[in-house]
Order: C-alpha cells, then structure tokens, then sequence
C-alpha cells in the first residue's frame, strides 16, 4: 500500500508534465486550414489560447507537486 | 493539538486552492485584448510575488546566521534553515514563473522567450539562487554555510533589479508590460478581475507557506542528524 502510495506520489507530476506537452502539442497549427474564414480564424485562436492556458495551470501544479514529491521522499529518508 | 493544526492549515489551503481556481477560471471575465490566454496572469503574477517573498526570507535568514554564527551557535542553524527553506522554496515558484511565462509569451507575443529586461534578471535570479542551492549540496567544510550566506545577500540585490527592471522602459525597451500595481500611470486591474487575482495571491502564499514551513522542518531535522553523526564520530 505504502509502495502504491509512494508511486503515485511521483507519477502524478510526471504525468501532469506529459499532460502539458500533449496541450501544446495538439493546439492548432498557424496553416491548419489554407483559405480560413474570419470565423474559422478566431475559433482557431480561441482554442490555441485555452490549450496554453490550460498548459500552463498544468505545469504549475507539476511543478509544486513534484516537489513536494521530492520533499516527502527526503522526510521519508529521514524518518527510515 | 499541533497535528490538529496542521491539519487544518492544509485543509484551509486547499480549499484556498480550489477557490482561487474556481474564481480565476470561471467567474474572471476574458480580458478585452488576450481573452482567456490572460487567466494565466492568475498563476503567473502570484508565484513571482510568493518567490520574491521567500528570497526575502531566505535574506534575513543569511543575514541572521552571519550575524549570530559565533555567539549563538544554536541560533544560527535556525536561521541558516530558514535561509536554505527560502531559496529552494523561492527557486520552485521562480520557476513555475519562468515556465508560465514563455507558455503565456509564445501566444501573446509569437515568441517563447527573448532576452528583454525583465525576462532575463529573472532568468538571472533563478540562476543565483540555483548555484546558491548546488554549492549548499556540494561543498563541505566549515565556512561552506558562510560562503552561501554571503552568495545569499548578494542573490537578493538581483530582486528590486527584477522588480524595477519594467520601470525604465524608455532606458531599456521590454517586452514585459510594467507591473499591474504601481506601475505606470494608467497601472491597475478591472475590479471584475481583480478579486480573482486577490483570492489566488492569497491561495499561492498559503500553499507557499505550507511548503515553507514543511521545508524548513525537514532541514531543522537533517541538522539534527548530522550533529548526532558528528557526536558519534567523536566519540568512536
């Protein structure tokens, strides 16, 4: 229980990491469309902007929670 | 009663959390210019406050173990803790800063980073305090707590340049906008916005201190282990 735990505890910023590359991978490329309507246009730009904002509130908790990650491990060290 | 403490604290920080979120992503309005891109400024803005914040910590930490490492020995090893507690903790959120503004910058300006003012002092800062953090891990010796307090107090003279480095923009063009509060004349948020922006500054500086003061505990106790290792080797 305690190994599941401790696994978790890792892979859940690694996968919040993958998770922020898929975002900005997967946001629409400048020529996805050669003749775009204006309204084509702006839905394209308004779906980039969600995709890097939702990008970066990602990577923020991967961040935070990674080291807390490494944080608990050390207290873990510690207390072993 | 400690652990009931605790535990509240984390509880009231989280809820914090999931407040601040709840605000910045579904009550904030879309800004006028940026439309949803900006609802980054919600995490980006706070983390560089709570990291200049914890630098500062780490300042009065170094200063205070320079001042008290002969008389106060004891003394001295708190405030080196804290020392070490800030500038790690502070290196996280200056990180998340410099990873959330590149993100927000390749949409706003077409460009991940470019060497302006204020993007590279604060890669400057981030970098200060990482070798402040390397030579804490690497070096040994005697005077290696001195020789990083010292590194310390000079780290923190790079954080009024960051601060003030958007302030002179007709000496040093930016990119960067100027602050939101006190900058230029025509600075401030909307007050639809600004409630967002206040309930995550006070979310972020929550959790900030929860892993502060987290970090400060497991540094305190590695102080302790390795004066008992040192007893022991004196004694063998």
């Amino acid at each position: 229980m305690k190994k599941l735990a401790n696994g978790l505890i890792v892979a859940v910023p690694l996968a919040l990491l993958a998770w922020t590359a898929h975002l900005i991978l997967s946001a629409p490329a400048a020529d996805w469309n050669q003749n775009p309507t204006a309204a084509e246009l702006d839905a394209a730009a308004a779906l980039r902007d969600h995709l890097y904002m939702q990008a970066a509130y990602t990577i923020t908790w991967a961040i935070q929670l990674g080291y807390l990650a490494w944080l608990y491990m050390k207290w873990q060290a510690q207390k072993g | 009663m400690k652990k009931l403490a605790i535990g509240v604290s984390v509880l009231i920080t989280l809820a914090l959390m999931v407040w601040g979120y709840y605000q910045a992503i579904y009550v904030a309005p879309n800004d006028a210019k940026q439309g949803e891109l900006f609802r980054i400024f919600y995490y980006h803005v706070p983390s560089a406050s709570v990291a200049f914040a914890f630098f500062a910590v780490s300042l009065v930490g170094s200063i205070g173990y320079l001042a008290s490492r002969h008389a106060h020995a004891g003394r001295a090893q708190v405030f080196d803790a804290w020392a070490l507690a800030g500038a790690e903790v502070g290196v996280v959120f200056c990180t998340v800063v410099l990873i959330t503004g590149p993100i927000w910058g390749r949409r706003a300006w077409g460009m991940w980073w470019t060497w302006d003012a204020r993007l590279t002092t604060t890669l400057v800062l981030w970098l200060i305090y990482v070798s402040y953090l390397l030579l804490r891990r690497f070096a040994e010796g005697s005077q290696m707590q001195t020789v990083a307090a010292v590194l310390n107090i000079f780290g923190a003279l790079d954080v009024p340049i960051v601060y003030f480095s958007t302030h002179f923009q007709k000496v040093i063009p930016t990119q960067h906008p100027a602050p939101v509060f006190g900058g230029e004349a025509d600075s401030g948020m909307d007050p639809s916005m600004l409630g967002a922006f206040l309930w995550n500054m006070l979310a972020w500086f929550a959790w900030g201190a929860l892993i502060l003061a987290l970090r400060y505990r497991v540094e305190r106790q590695q102080q302790k282990i390795t004066a008992a290792e040192a007893q022991r080797a004196l004694e063998a």
